[in-house]
């Protein structure tokens, strides 16, 4: 039995049918922090931006290719046959949920069920090696109006040296804590750099510093390490940027290693990590999507926040160089990286909500080295 | 020393050493959170949805309507409970909540969380949905679970028309455009029945049928049950020949034990699955069979919510979950349990033996999952008595298979029409209880 106009038929809505991909890979002046902003149009609808840490040239062919003959709204068809890298299609995730958000006229976190928040808890990401740096650039992310912060674990000589490397990040912490003022928060990031038993002895003296948690405490080569750190103290452990797979975080999960998941924005895309927050949502805990990209991923990371239950905090990357922060603000027609009181405001407008300014593509277009 | 001079001696300590910050800013403390408006005293947030007003829609939901629904002479048809959420936008959302046995006890607490959705904007459900659920309090359970099922179905189905898509767009769909894979329940008697079902099949595009077992089981059971049970799955792959995928349901009717024992005998027959051989409550004892046989296992249906079936996803239990969209919460949990089931390479072939609001919000679902393998809705080859009448409600087809698929819903919502007027015909005529069976000496069996 034919019903027209009563189940799906093939006509695609050329408001929706995507076109063409380009990608501009950017990268900041200073930090040198780089990342890839992808445009995706329309025949006759609006374009969608994304961003990932970087597209190859192979992966751009096989995006394009899969676009064809298909509507912005259906990803999940167009992930399964595809095997492009995981970045590639976390940017082309965000660029087809910000079409499908003009498309209805509504913010991305509208279209997949928020908002279930109405602002976002910010993490400024602290740059800088010695601790004159490091309390530097806290007073300013402070003044800025940052209330929690990243700051790395000091850099040590050897293996196995607890009592310097406590003490080192002991008084670290201490005069962050000074330099940042009163309702102030930390995350202490070990980059995956120290030894099972170095980031557990750690964990444990900063047990009563009530540090939001200890990030990447050692390398997650496998389950049995990660496990003791969470083990053997209640300092909360995050882990998560370096996971490739999701069936990483289950297993961390099954563990009881993790307090907080870590999944990285550029590498998993909103919908994945929407996955990877559900799966944690029955140990009740939380994501706090890891972040080193640009500003168009931190508005995707914004819509992701506002349309999960168990979101905690957005880490937001905080350069220490005024031009890289010029920038950042430069990228997107509207700020989306300013934080009041500790938090970010949800981008205003439909789609990912950011009007992309295109000739700054150009003017900070990263060239090969 | 009495416990009030303990108290004050503990509260000494905490002034004299453990207590951080300024003594002038100490927190009231706080004895009882027992009090039913904890936060409101303080005036300090919005309550309920208003903190998220001015990050939604303008649309406000502005009544909550329940529906009893009896088909009369439908005989395996529980009585349906519907919900209608109508709006100041002149757009309804429709949802189903039919929990069998128990219409009355849905329709009950569907009143109850009338409070947390009038007033309020459609659209931020996964909100509406953790207010739902964790504001109850008491966690999980049927009955809360099939009320919020109802509700979430009836705001997915309100977003999308607002947005003017089909639900399954807002969720990454479709897999397939032509539609949903599917299976109907293998209604034959002997081997003739099958045979001329397995001609139907092949003439409809068929692809899969669902058998029972014969009988009901005691704990442990005789040479000849298990044999009479065999021999019934023997036929069932006898009639219906190779090439059809068969799924045979326990229904819980056996224990752990006399399901391993009948699993291990019909494995050579390659079933898609075997479903509920055990009761739900118990993890291990599903494990337990699951680990001593090789024939994919399935289970879920009874299930709310994703923490409902985490155990069992975590310890790798089962190879299919059975989650109910009008049970474990909606579209909104259906999707949650999906992913779990995702990671850890488990499919999805959501059960589905109610009304036809739930089953449809199910194909919506079904088409945007990455681990979906096939759709439950309990009908038949042939179109029954509730065909006919779910025909006469939406005017097309539901939950009609063509080539195999149910065609999918193109409308935004849900993708269909239905008005109170057409409800009416069909009056609420109480709750039905579940069957109730009982072994030979009268002791209560499992059904």
């Amino acid at each position: 039995m034919l019903m027209i106009g009563v189940f799906v038929s093939a006509q695609l809505n050329p408001q929706l049918e995507m076109s063409t991909l380009d990608v501009f890979p950017v990268r900041e002046p200073v930090s040198k922090r780089a990342y890839t902003v992808l445009r995706l149009r329309t025949r006759s609808g609006p374009a969608g931006y994304g961003e990932c840490s970087g597209v190859s040239p192979a992966d751009l062919a096989a995006l394009r290719a899969a676009i064809q003959g298909k509507e912005a709204s259906s990803f999940e068809s167009i992930r399964r046959g595809l095997t492009v890298s995981a970045p590639a299609l976390a940017g082309l995730n965000m660029a087809m949920l910000d079409i499908v958000g003009k498309f209805t006229g509504v913010p991305v976190y509208q279209v997949l069920g928020g908002p279930t928040r109405n602002q976002a808890r910010a993490l400024a990401q602290i740059e800088g090696e010695t601790d004159d740096a490091i309390m530097a650039a806290v007073g300013q992310a402070r003044a800025a109006g940052h209330r929690a912060f990243l700051i790395p674990v000091p850099a040590t000589h050897s293996r196995n040296h607890s009592a310097t490397l406590v003490n080192a990040t002991r008084q670290r912490l201490d005069r962050a804590r000074s330099a940042g003022g009163e309702g102030c928060d930390f995350v202490l990031d070990a980059r995956g750099k120290l030894t099972p038993g170095d980031a557990s002895a750690l964990a444990a003296a900063l047990e009563r510093f009530h540090l939001l948690w200890f990030d990447e405490p050692c390398p997650l080569s496998n389950l049995s390490a990660a496990s003791k750190v969470a083990g053997e103290n209640v300092t909360p452990v995050g882990f998560g940027r370096f996971a490739a797979e999701a069936g990483v975080f289950q297993d961390l999960l099954r563990g009881d290693a993790v307090d907080v998941l870590r999944p990285d924005l550029c590498r998993h895309g909103i919908t994945q990590i929407r996955r990877i927050a559900a799966v944690a949502e029955p140990y009740y805990l939380a994501v706090a999507p890891f972040h080193d990209g640009g500003p168009i991923a931190t508005a995707a990371a914004l819509h992701l926040a506002a349309s999960l239950p168990n979101f905690f905090i957005q880490q937001v990357p905080y350069p220490a160089a005024e031009e890289d922060r010029r920038m950042r603000s430069r990228l997107t027609g509207k700020p989306v990286e300013d934080v009041r009181d500790g938090f970010l405001q949800l981008p205003v407008g439909p789609g990912l909500g950011v009007g992309v300014n295109e000739p700054a593509f150009t003017e900070y277009q990263e060239r090969a080295a | 020393m009495n416990r009030r001079h303990f108290l004050t001696g503990a509260t000494g300590a905490l002034a004299a050493g453990q207590m951080a910050g300024a003594p002038g800013r100490r927190p009231a403390l706080s004895f009882c959170d027992c009090a039913l408006d904890p936060q409101s005293a303080a005036q300090r947030v919005p309550v309920g949805a208003q903190a998220l007003e001015g990050f939604g829609s303008k649309v406000r939901i502005t009544n909550l309507k329940t529906f009893g629904v009896t088909i009369p002479g439908a005989a395996a048809d529980r009585p349906y409970t519907f919900v209608k959420l109508e709006t100041n936008a002149g757009l309804s959302g429709w949802g189903e909540g039919t929990l069998e046995g128990k219409a009355n006890a849905v329709m009950g607490c569907l009143e109850d969380f009338r409070e947390f959705l009038i007033g309020a904007d459609p659209m931020p459900v996964e909100h509406h949905w953790q207010s739902m659920y964790v504001h109850s309090f008491y966690r999980g359970g049927p009955v809360m679970g099939s009320a919020i099922s109802a509700l979430d179905q009836a705001l997915w189905d309100l977003r999308g028309k607002i947005l003017g898509v089909p639900v399954y767009k807002l969720l990454g769909g479709p897999n397939d455009p032509d539609g949903v894979r599917g299976y109907y329940a293998a209604n034959a008697r002997t081997l003739d029945d099958l045979r001329r079902l397995r001609e139907t099949a092949s003439a409809q595009g068929i692809t899969a049928f669902k058998g029972g077992l014969p009988n009901y089981y005691e704990w442990i059971e005789t040479h000849e049950k298990i044999t009479e049970a065999v021999r019934h799955i023997e036929t069932l792959r006898e009639g219906l020949g190779p090439d059809l995928d068969i799924a045979v349901d326990f229904h819980a009717k056996t224990s752990p034990s006399v399901a391993s024992v009948i699993i291990k005998e019909i494995e050579p027959l390659h079933l898609l699955w075997v479903e509920e051989p055990c009761p739900p409550e118990n993890v291990k004892a599903m494990a337990r069979i699951a680990r001593r046989v090789a024939t994919p296992i399935a289970t879920g249906e009874r299930l709310v919510a994703s923490y409902g079936v985490r155990e069992l996803v975590e310890q790798g239990v089962v190879d299919i979950l059975q989650t109910d969209m009008n049970h474990v919460g909606g579209i909104t949990a259906l999707w949650k349990v999906a992913a779990l089931a995702n990671v850890s390479g488990i499919s999805m072939a959501p059960h589905a033996c109610e009304g036809p609001i739930g089953m449809l919000a199910s194909l919506h679902l079904d088409s945007a999952i990455p681990n979906f393998l096939i759709q439950e809705c309990c009908g038949q080859a042939a179109p029954q008595v509730r065909d006919k009448v779910w025909e006469e409600w939406f005017g097309f087809p539901a939950m009609r298979m063509v080539n195999g698929k149910y065609p999918l819903p193109e409308k935004p919502g849900l993708g269909f029409e239905l008005t109170e007027e057409a409800l009416k015909k069909y009056p609420f005529n109480g709750s039905r209880p579940m069957a109730r069976v009982f072994h030979k000496d009268g002791s209560v069996a499992e059904w």
